[in-house]
């Protein structure tokens, strides 16, 4: 099947008008040699065929059957219905990037509530219309520090920063001339501040750390800020924005640069993508932020009206003297955090990252009865953590599996010496008999 | 008025639910001395304000489904719902990116069988779905390229050949990815001018970036040459894949001398455009360069699906996961619903729908290329200038009549510049409702230019003053401030 809207009839009047016989008339620029015949044999699929492929493929994936512990960046949360109500209306889906503010105010407004939004959790001053995703949000920002210090020529970046972003990072420095220390992991899971001490130099353009971090840890965030102030290097932290609702924000804990991925807000986890990522910062560095940002305005009669602002950072004025070559942002995935944001409002975020912290505290203490089973840290967390099991992991996975439950991210191909532990999240979507069950599967297999 | 969500917050109002708290979890707390010390300020709001909000502002937007969008370089084309139905699917929403391969089979298969079937679509052998968007692609392909030359000790290749008719991301990747770019000119023609690149190319030649047709709308006929001329000098082709729709099952990037390139499954392959993203920017390569594919990579064992996430020769990771899955998906649906039969219907009747209006549109504009242009065309709107009205209020001015305006000023070389873009999708008659329009609004500049130097009249707003929002950047609202505004 097709969706050309023109048949037989209305083709053969527009090629009179054109002046041809036969639309291969108008492809007479592509040299014959490398020009395709015609497929005879229609290879395509009805509507319905192709639902029921679809259907079974979706069927390939037992995956959604298991009580699912993973976590590491992509989190099983309650998408509220109404996230999938508004993001499906026509005029948000199927609208370009608002090239024509007055036929885009929708989407423009939008945009401005969801920036006021991500400031208002992340207590900082201003945020862009959001990037592709978490890694590139640090990676963005990372560029971003050694854009407004321009003599420095250091990047300090945590251990425990989650190792895709870090791979992301690590591409989009390549091409920069900047040195990148890893600050190592001190015994108690958080970053060794020592380390940071001894290495930061007026070289420093910036930190950027993770908290929590990869491995559920909350990091000593403040402490790290005066020690980067110090020397005036940037403090650019990653987080899981629903952490705000109960730990410090960034803007509280003095970082410069918050970034992460908004996924945890009413966008599915489907498989990885799309997701959209922050940037919020301080006012200061606004002209350095990469990709869209909307701003207020009034039109010819003083009404107030909604336009992408800022331009003059951008690809499509500066060409190879833009911030950055992003040019879409991830609006519809940024709607869909919005909605879901203000839907839980003001107190319901604050009860969400609780809920959160509870159950997943609530799962760290029972499994502390468990024989054979002990723990990364004991800093404090929030909605993960690492658990070590002394069976073999193999075994222990596939005891989990038995019983339908998917217990954690073994870690192993992270960090090799983590060859007998597993990263585990606990959001609100699982309840207290489902916890139970997971302690009762740890003791007994 | 247009009055945010923070502006219509009421006390203690809300829209959310919880699951039942348990007794057993209430004794947890974590430290007070790293608790939030300010309240989040956002609003509170009821379920059916909310919903009301939101649907006020849709209404304020357009879109393809509400209305006819002709923006070239878009390909703003139907966005089929069974699309939609398809990424809505539970088996595929909730499957975790990390989820061992033997629980996820069904999503594996869905990107080891797109990226073969782009690969055959393209004349290309092997690719990655990791992009993000179609800047990203290009920025992965570029990196690719930088590795390419780097494996073989050649790392003085610093530069890139770019067309000056070329998207801005092109120009924006190469020098993101530490190369320095050489503006070649386009000929009379609306070409790229051989001989300038022939002079251009060199032993620095890193590769050249080119999208054909180019955003004139412009086949290059001599593309085997140009093709040649780049690879003799040691340089690499990116194939900037924004212009695809017109080529579908017609001919092959691979097969015009291409080596690497991405595609905006945004664009051609019918996926939302979201009002801005997300996006997807696939990226397919020849075999030379397959080890420098980003991670992770697919593959297929028998009738198992395993992912490969460490590799040697790879640029790495490229987004958080596996890029946007949902995105690709609905790619997947839509190719296999046309088949190499549909997709080539596309291309042709995409082209059909284009030379249709361009040779319509001759009565009013400037047409500066008068050779069948592809997918889309370019027209100057420099006849009216003696009235004042320039390209932009024409675009305006289209917006009261309910069509989209088509892309303005680029590209950058054309003087007063629209860029068209029906896509296959629009019947004949909204081609021929479109021409009537324009007519309509060429009787006005006549008769009352300043009817249309100000548009639009019939939106929500007015023309807006991008100058004073740049110049006085307010970019968010807060909850407590009294916005000064006529409620």
């Amino acid at each position: 099947m097709d969706f050309v809207s023109n048949q037989e009839p209305q083709l053969k009047r527009m090629l009179e008008k054109i002046g041809v016989a036969d639309p291969l008339e108008l492809f007479e620029a592509i040299p014959k040699k490398i020009l395709l015949p015609r497929p005879i044999q229609d290879d395509g699929l009805s509507e319905f065929e192709g639902m029921r492929r679809m259907e079974q493929i979706a069927a390939a994936n037992t995956f959604p059957s298991f009580d699912n512990y993973l976590g590491a960046g992509s989190y099983e949360h309650h998408v509220p219905a109404l996230v999938h109500a508004i993001c499906s209306k026509s005029e948000f889906l199927t609208a370009y990037t608002p090239y024509q503010p007055e036929a885009s105010q929708g989407m423009l407004q939008s945009i401005f509530e969801y920036q006021s939004a991500i400031c208002a959790l992340t207590g900082m001053e201003v945020s862009n219309a959001s990037v592709y995703d978490g890694a590139s949000a640090c990676a963005e920002a990372a560029l971003m520090s050694l854009r407004t210090q321009k003599k420095r020529n250091q990047i300090l970046i945590g251990e425990t920063l989650h190792p895709h972003y870090r791979g992301v990072v690590d591409h989009y420095l390549r091409s920069q001339a900047v040195e990148v220390l890893t600050i190592p992991i001190s015994s108690d899971g958080r970053l060794d501040l020592e380390f940071v001490k001894k290495r930061i130099s007026p070289q420093t353009a910036s930190l950027l750390v993770q908290s929590p971090s990869f491995l559920g840890v909350m990091d000593e965030i403040p402490r790290l800020c005066v020690v980067a102030k110090e020397v005036g290097a940037l403090l650019i932290l990653c987080a899981n924005p629903l952490v705000y609702g109960l730990y410090r924000s960034a803007g509280e804990a003095g970082a410069d640069i918050a970034v992460g991925d908004c996924q945890p807000f009413g966008i599915p986890m489907q498989f990885g993508g799309p997701y959209a990522g922050y940037i919020a910062c301080k006012e200061s560095l606004v002209r350095q932020l990469p990709g869209r940002i909307v701003g207020e305005t009034v039109d010819t009669q003083g009404r107030r009206g909604f336009v992408l602002t800022l331009q003059a950072r951008e690809q499509h004025i500066r060409r190879e003297k833009a911030t950055s070559n992003i040019c879409t942002n991830q609006a519809l995935a940024a709607l869909a955090a919005l909605v879901a944001l203000l839907w839980y409002g003001k107190e319901g975020v604050r009860k969400l990252a609780l809920t959160n912290f509870q159950r997943a505290a609530y799962l760290k203490q029972r499994l502390k009865s468990v024989k054979g089973v002990s723990f990364l840290s004991e800093a404090p967390h929030f909605n993960e953590f690492v658990v070590r099991f002394e069976d073999p992991l193999n075994q222990v996975l596939a005891r989990f599996r038995e019983k339908g439950i998917e217990p954690g991210l073994p870690l192993e191909r992270y960090f090799s010496t983590l060859n007998q532990h597993l990263l585990v999240a606990v959001t609100e979507t699982k309840s207290k008999a489902q916890l139970d069950r997971y302690v009762e599967v740890a003791r007994h297999g | 008025m247009a009055k945010t969500a923070f502006n219509k917050s009421q006390k203690g109002q809300h829209a959310w639910s919880l699951p039942k708290e348990e007794e057993a979890f209430h004794s947890f707390s974590p430290p007070k001395e790293s608790l939030r010390e300010t309240e989040i300020e956002l609003p509170e709001l009821s379920e059916l304000d909310l919903t009301r909000h939101f649907s006020g502002l849709a209404r304020k937007n357009m879109g393809i489904d509400t209305h006819f969008y002709p923006l070239g370089s878009c390909t703003m084309k139907l966005n089929p719902r069974v699309n939609e139905w398809c990424a809505a699917l539970p088996g595929f929403t909730r499957t975790h990116p990390l989820a061992p391969d033997e629980a996820v089979q069904g999503n594996l298969r869905v990107i080891y069988e797109l990226i073969s079937f782009l690969c055959q679509l393209c004349g290309m052998e092997g690719g990655s779905l990791a992009p993000n968007a179609g800047a990203q692609g290009e920025f992965v392909g570029v990196q690719m390229i930088a590795a390419y030359h780097r494996s073989r000790g050649e790392s003085h290749r610093t530069e890139f050949l770019i067309p000056d008719s070329a998207h801005g991301t092109n120009p924006a990747t190469a020098a993101m990815a530490g190369f320095s770019t050489v503006p070649i000119p386009t000929d009379h023609k609306g070409d790229m001018d051989l001989k300038k690149l022939k002079a251009a190319c060199s032993e620095r030649t890193a590769g050249l970036m080119l999208t054909n047709p180019n955003t004139l709308g412009l086949f290059s006929p001599v593309i085997l040459e140009i093709a040649r001329c780049v690879h003799e000098a040691g340089g690499l082709l990116f194939y900037d894949g924004a212009n695809l729709n017109p080529l579908l099952a017609i001919t092959r990037p691979g097969d015009m001398g291409f080596d690497v390139m991405h595609i905006n499954l945004h664009k051609t392959f019918s996926t939302p455009h979201g009002g801005g993203g997300p996006g997807s920017g696939p990226v397919l390569c020849k075999a030379r360069l397959k080890p420098f594919l980003p991670l992770p990579y697919i593959v297929k064992e028998g009738g198992h699906y395993r992912t490969v996430w460490r590799s040697e020769q790879t640029i790495g990771h490229i987004s958080s996961f596996l890029g946007n899955f949902a995105i690709y998906l609905r790619a997947y649906l839509y190719v296999i619903l046309h088949g190499m039969f549909g997709l080539r219907r596309i291309a042709e009747q995409s082209v059909v729908n284009a030379n249709y209006l361009k040779t319509c549109l001759q009565a009013y504009f400037t047409i500066p290329f008068p050779q069948p242009c592809m997918h889309e065309f370019v027209v100057q709107a420099d006849t009216y200038l003696d009235k004042g009205v320039r390209a932009l209020d024409i675009a305006k001015r289209l917006l009261d009549y309910g069509v989209h305006a088509p892309t303005i000023y680029f590209p950058l070389i054309i003087k007063e510049c629209l860029l068209i873009e029906p896509t296959e999708s629009e019947s004949l008659d909204t081609l021929d409702r479109f021409i009537q329009i324009i007519e309509k609004i060429v009787r006005e500049i006549q008769e009352d230019p300043q009817l249309v130097k100000t548009a639009p009249h019939s939106l929500s707003v007015s023309r807006l003053d991008e100058v004073r929002a740049a110049r006085q950047p307010i970019l968010r609202t807060y909850l407590f401030r009294e916005d000064n505004i006529d409620l």
